[in-house]
């Protein structure tokens, strides 16, 4: 579980994130609709201890990680996988995995069953696996980071926008494996500008403006809610 | 063709102790984004604690290499913890200042401790077998295999183990390095200690073929940027294709034109690849 309480976050004293407050649940599936540039990777960014929050505080499963190293937190059990996917692109499908359990490396069995795991989940990586991830389509090269992003052995995810610049159809696949990864039992936090689907998925969700959170709710609520359906379902 | 022969040889040993030398200052470049202006002082440093070990410890030669090898990978994790480390948030203007900085230091340091002449080491293993009617001298073929060897131990290394494949994830991707657990700070450790063990095993290789002065290493780091510019900034297969091509064009341009036209070749084949393909052989266009 994470809560999140007054997080405030800045690149080069610009404040982005003002005192947000969030909580993800185990096994739920978390998602923080908003805009472009109202926060959400900032968020995220500042959760994976890639950025230094200027205030407040992370704590996962009832530790504070605030000022953890990313490797910490990893370790500690919590995947980021980032928008943009940050894929090393001139290594292998394979090698892009086994780098995602990096911090698991002492354990090759378990390492071993990760991987199986990863193609059972994206049979067409294992297909794949000797080519060049920079050479994959966009949805493929999204499974890769998800399933690199696993390879750690994560009780909670956190997804930054995977169905960015994918075309419908593979958002729907993209969107159908979040779910089973779910019901693995993986907790889920979740951005999404694409309000409707992820809606549909979720257990509860936050809005995010302007680094703030303005509404938050079960994901019924929020589809009901009549300022959700205007500013992001077209309603 | 027996002159031929011989100079291939000379080339190829000379392409052996480029692409150490090279392949250390791309790692450093690909790794931390600057590139390190101290390398060629650091060969100068690597070729006088060979000199050191041989000479004044008695070591065996090759196990005098190996001990300069390592004193060099130590100063390379205090040279990152004290001077690159503290840099990191800064520009890489800074990064490129303090190895200005680091150059004059280490040749003031070998200036102050072994004087401003030359020195000349002892050939430790004489004779010279016959290749295809050429005379090839024991310590060229020394310095071809221990190249090859380095080599492929480097490759095993960045391919297989788990630092290697940490040194290549930060190169491709810093975010996603973070993201998957690895520490930025062990890996620029690592990468200085790899480079600087591979600069010291190139100038222990060439210290019995060449004299010893504090200013040996100013051609050669102005021979070793225009390989990894020519193979692709950061690039291994880059910095081994061009340190050969670099070295046999030398080697073959000052047997057959004249000695002057030697260095002149390795900048016109720089000057040629570069207006054909811009980022180099295998460079790739990035933004830093």
């Amino acid at each position: 579980m994470i809560t999140i309480t007054g997080l405030s976050a800045s690149y080069d004293a610009v404040d982005v994130l003002h005192a947000v407050d969030i909580t993800a649940n185990d096994g739920e599936l978390t998602v923080i609709l908003g805009a472009n540039g109202s926060g959400k990777s900032t968020l995220f960014k500042a959760m994976s201890g890639v950025l230094r929050p200027t205030a407040g505080q992370v704590e996962f499963n009832g530790e504070d990680i605030t000022r953890s190293s990313p490797a910490g937190i990893v370790k500690k059990g919590l995947a980021h996988c980032p928008e943009g996917r940050h894929l090393f692109p001139q290594m292998s499908v394979e090698k892009n995995l086994m780098l995602g359990a990096y911090v698991r490396r002492g354990d090759k069995k378990r390492v071993k069953a990760l991987l199986e795991r990863s193609y059972e989940l994206f049979p067409i990586l294992h297909e794949k696996r000797k080519q060049a991830a920079g050479s994959l389509s966009g949805g493929q090269q999204q499974m890769v980071a998800i399933g690199r992003s696993l390879m750690s052995d994560p009780t909670m995810l956190i997804l930054d926008e995977p169905s960015m610049g994918l075309a419908p159809l593979i958002t729907q696949q993209v969107f159908d494996t979040i779910v089973e990864i779910n019901k693995e039992g993986i907790g889920v936090l979740l951005a999404e500008q694409n309000a409707n689907s992820a809606l549909q998925i979720a257990t509860s969700g936050y809005v995010l403006a302007e680094g703030r959170v303005v509404l938050s709710g079960t994901a019924k609520e929020l589809q009901n809610d009549p300022r959700v359906q205007r500013a992001y379902l077209g309603v | 063709m027996t002159l031929f022969v011989q100079q291939l040889a000379n080339g190829l040993a000379l392409g052996g102790i480029y692409c150490l030398a090279a392949i250390g200052l791309t790692l450093v470049f690909g790794v931390l984004g600057f590139p390190n202006l101290a390398h060629g002082a650091l060969y100068m440093l690597g070729a006088y604690l060979t000199f050191f070990f041989l000479t004044d410890v008695g070591l065996p030669y090759v196990v005098a290499i190996l001990a300069a090898a390592v004193v060099l990978a130590f100063l390379g994790v205090v040279l990152e913890r004290l001077v690159f480390h503290p840099l990191r948030n800064s520009p890489h203007t800074h990064h490129m200042i303090a190895t200005v900085g680091v150059m004059f230091f280490l040749v003031a340091v070998v200036q102050e401790i072994w004087g401003t002449g030359f020195l000349r080491m002892e050939s430790p293993v004489n004779g010279q077998v016959s290749v295809a009617g050429a005379q090839v001298s024991w310590q060229r073929i020394i310095i071809i295999v221990t190249a090859v060897v380095v080599l492929l131990l480097l490759t095993w290394f960045l391919k297989r183990s788990p630092h290697g494949q940490a040194i290549e994830a930060i190169e491709q991707d810093r975010t996603g390095a973070a993201l998957v657990g690895i520490n930025p700070s062990m890996v620029s450790m690592v990468t200085f200690a790899v480079s600087l063990a591979l600069v010291a095993i190139a100038a222990g290789l060439v210290a019995p073929i060449n004299l010893l002065s504090p200013g040996m290493g100013d051609s050669l780091s102005l021979t070793v940027f225009a390989i990894i510019i020519l193979g692709g900034l950061g690039s291994l297969p880059g910095a081994i294709i061009g340190g050969f091509t670099i070295a046999i064009a030398e080697v073959m341009a000052a047997t057959y034109i004249s000695v002057g036209a030697g260095e002149a070749a390795i900048f016109i084949i720089l000057i040629a690849v570069l207006a054909i393909k811009p980022t180099g052989i295998f460079g790739t266009v990035t933004q830093r």
